[in-house]
């Protein structure tokens, strides 16, 4: 009896432990603590729940929380709280940067995911969640009027595209391949959901965003090189072409004449215009599921669970802006759904690996607390215990826009009253200024916030 | 037993004494090397480099020799992938030049604040006109300090390397002409640790 009892010791720790934990995604799946503020952010409040992200950033996935809260006061419109907000999560990434390359409160993390699941250790984004965090800050710089700050924040999320780029490439050679046909199955048809994206952080928007913002701030040279990229990225858009053929001809590229041939002549501003750019971005990037990959472990079977995204994300048709004299129809410029399918279905042998050493840490436990004479309570304690916290890795950052959109015109100097969506706003535009119209809809709501530079 | 409950004691007695936060004074100029952002002991370099340089050389010494020239200070543009707070570079150099004795210097942030003042001196109706200071009666800087700071980032694995340049430059305002130019450039690498937190 007394060895039984010490048996069940350990367990009993980890419960206490994991008591702490409720809030922290890992007996309470992620999307499901964050529907609350999804739908705030639908209505009329959006910030009705921005206190409780807050309170988790002091949390072991303070990182991820830290996105949350500064994206939710992005949308509501509060630039200097979410500047705050989003600062904190860069400092969380500079602090995994910092780690030393066997960090012992990684093992740590490591070896209590090995009893419990991968939600126990501390959320990294994917690159290009940590490349829109800073895309998102230099747009807070920018409402905020703090140019030299936003063109900051531009060339960290240059640089990081080309980091995140080596990391990828390195760490795509050591990609093991899985031998288990239920996961390959899934595999295949992630691949086939994001419309077999080659790359889960490169975009055309960041590309497209940063060369707006320099060509916004007269740098007009860097914004040439962003476009190009963009251009690779989305070669469909034609308003990424028409900047791109405009920005060869004013800098007297040699490649304007290929461009020319290629996409035409662009249009030029007329005495009395300005420039009206619109980012129009819609919905919620989808959440993360899990799905079961049946196992056996010493004849016994085991299910393990892993994370998963259900349904297709292919790039959907522009949207159309009225008020402006003709109707303009814009261009998608990314999808952020199939990005986040393509960054889990670059991560998924690793997560694979975990969730098979865990299954086997975890039968071992069930059979030494099984003890000699079979069935005790410890054992069944254990089972329950593996049951309810088999549990898959589903946090992401969720008020991320599903996709972006881009559009832009000419149009002669005055007030404008546009409809887009479920909203409509009114813009001023000034000769030879250009004037951002960056639009936020969340399903219900459509938000605007111009700015005129 | 007894022995291990003494040993649990004695790790948390030390485990607890690291816990305590202590503040400490330092030297200002001492060697800062928290991390590889751009902080003290860059500004300080710069500012030295730069003071130096412009004292030191030949067709400044020349325009010095006699008067003081008046210089006003345009911000240093920030090039850098950091958020760096230029003015503060600006500030130590003007300070140091102007306590060099040789220049003097029209500081261009606080017009605002002396326009506000003159018009409460001469339009408020509280001020004796006879000791108002008169509107256009300041004297016009005949040079231009200014300059760029950049930053080129690269990183591979454990490996980051920065390196700043930061380019001075002093325009005679009537010529265009460039009368200084200097440039600093600070590299540095910081490579991670093996093992650690």
């Amino acid at each position: 009896m007394k060895l039984r009892r010490f048996r069940c010791g350990p367990l009993v720790l980890l419960l206490v432990l994991l008591q702490g934990c409720a809030y922290n995604s890992v007996l309470i799946a992620y999307p499901t603590q964050l529907a609350d503020t999804k739908k705030a952010l639908n209505s009329a409040e959006p910030k009705a729940t921005i206190d409780k992200l807050a309170d988790g950033i002091n949390s072991r996935d303070g990182l991820l929380y830290a996105e949350e809260a500064g994206r939710v006061a992005q949308i509501a419109g509060d630039f200097a709280a979410s500047k705050d907000f989003y600062q904190s999560a860069v400092q969380d990434y500079e602090k995994f940067d910092d780690k030393a390359v066997i960090s012992l409160s990684d093992v740590g993390a490591k070896g209590s995911s090995l009893l419990v699941n991968d939600n126990v250790i501390p959320y990294r984004g994917p690159g290009y969640e940590r490349i829109l965090l800073h895309q998102y800050q230099a747009l807070n710089y920018l409402f905020s009027g703090d140019m030299t700050g936003a063109l900051v924040e531009v060339r960290r999320s240059n640089e990081l595209q080309q980091i995140e780029q080596q990391r990828y490439e390195s760490s795509s050679k050591t990609v093991q391949q899985m031998e288990n046909g239920t996961v390959s199955a899934e595999m295949d048809r992630l691949s086939q959901a994001s419309g077999n994206l080659t790359s889960s952080f490169l975009s055309a928007y960041s590309y497209y965003m940063t060369g707006l913002l320099h060509e916004l701030l007269g740098e007009a040279n860097d914004a040439f090189i962003d476009y190009r990229k963009a251009a690779q990225l989305a070669p469909d858009n034609s308003y990424i072409q028409q900047d791109l053929v405009r920005l060869a001809k004013a800098l007297q590229m040699p490649q304007y004449d290929d461009f020319r041939q290629r996409w035409g002549d662009a249009p030029q501003p007329g005495a009395n215009q300005g420039k009206v750019v619109f980012i129009v971005e819609q919905g919620f990037v989808p959440y993360k599921d899990s799905f079961g990959v049946p196992f056996t472990i010493n004849g016994n079977w085991q299910t393990i669970a892993l994370p998963t995204y259900r349904e297709n994300y292919l790039t959907p048709g522009g949207d159309t802006i009225n008020g402006l004299g003709t109707p303009l129809v814009t261009a998608p410029v990314v999808n952020i759904g199939a990005l986040a399918i393509t960054a889990l279905k670059e991560q998924l042998p690793w997560i694979l690996a975990r969730q098979v050493a865990r299954v086997y840490a975890k039968s071992e436990m069930a059979r030494q607390a099984e003890g000699r004479d079979g069935q005790t309570v410890g054992s069944v304690l254990m089972q329950i215990f593996n049951v309810v916290t088999e549990q898959a890795d589903r946090r992401s950052w969720l008020t991320l826009p599903a996709e972006a959109q881009i559009a832009h015109s000419y149009l002669n100097a005055g007030n404008y009253q546009i409809n887009l969506l479920h909203g409509t706003t009114e813009i001023q535009v000034q000769r030879g200024k250009t004037t951002l119209v960056w639009v936020i809809d969340t399903g219900n709501v459509t938000r605007f916030y111009t700015r005129l530079i | 037993m007894k022995h291990f409950k003494l040993l649990m004691l004695m790790a948390m007695a030390i485990g607890l004494t690291a816990c305590q936060s202590k503040v400490e004074y330092g030297d200002a100029t001492e060697v800062e090397t928290v991390n590889e952002n751009f902080g003290s002991t860059d500004l300080q370099a710069i500012t030295d480099k730069m003071v130096d340089s412009m004292m030191t050389f030949p067709s400044v010494v020349a325009l010095t020799a006699n008067s003081r020239p008046i210089i006003f200070v345009d911000s240093i543009k920030n090039k850098t992938s950091e958020h760096i707070d230029t003015e503060s570079v600006t500030d130590s150099i003007s300070n140091k030049l102007l306590r060099s004795g040789k220049f003097r210097f029209i500081d261009m942030t606080k017009v605002d604040s002396v326009r506000k003042q003159l018009d409460y001196q001469n339009n408020a109706g509280m001020v004796d006109p006879s000791t108002a200071i008169k509107f256009g009666r300041q004297i016009g800087a005949q040079y231009m300090l200014y300059g760029n700071l950049s930053s080129i980032v690269k990183q591979d694995g454990s490996t980051k390397d920065v390196y700043y340049k930061m380019t001075m430059r002093l325009m005679d305002l009537e010529t265009g002409l460039i009368e200084w130019s200097d440039e600093k450039e600070i590299r540095k690498t910081r490579s991670k640790s093996f093992l650690g937190m």
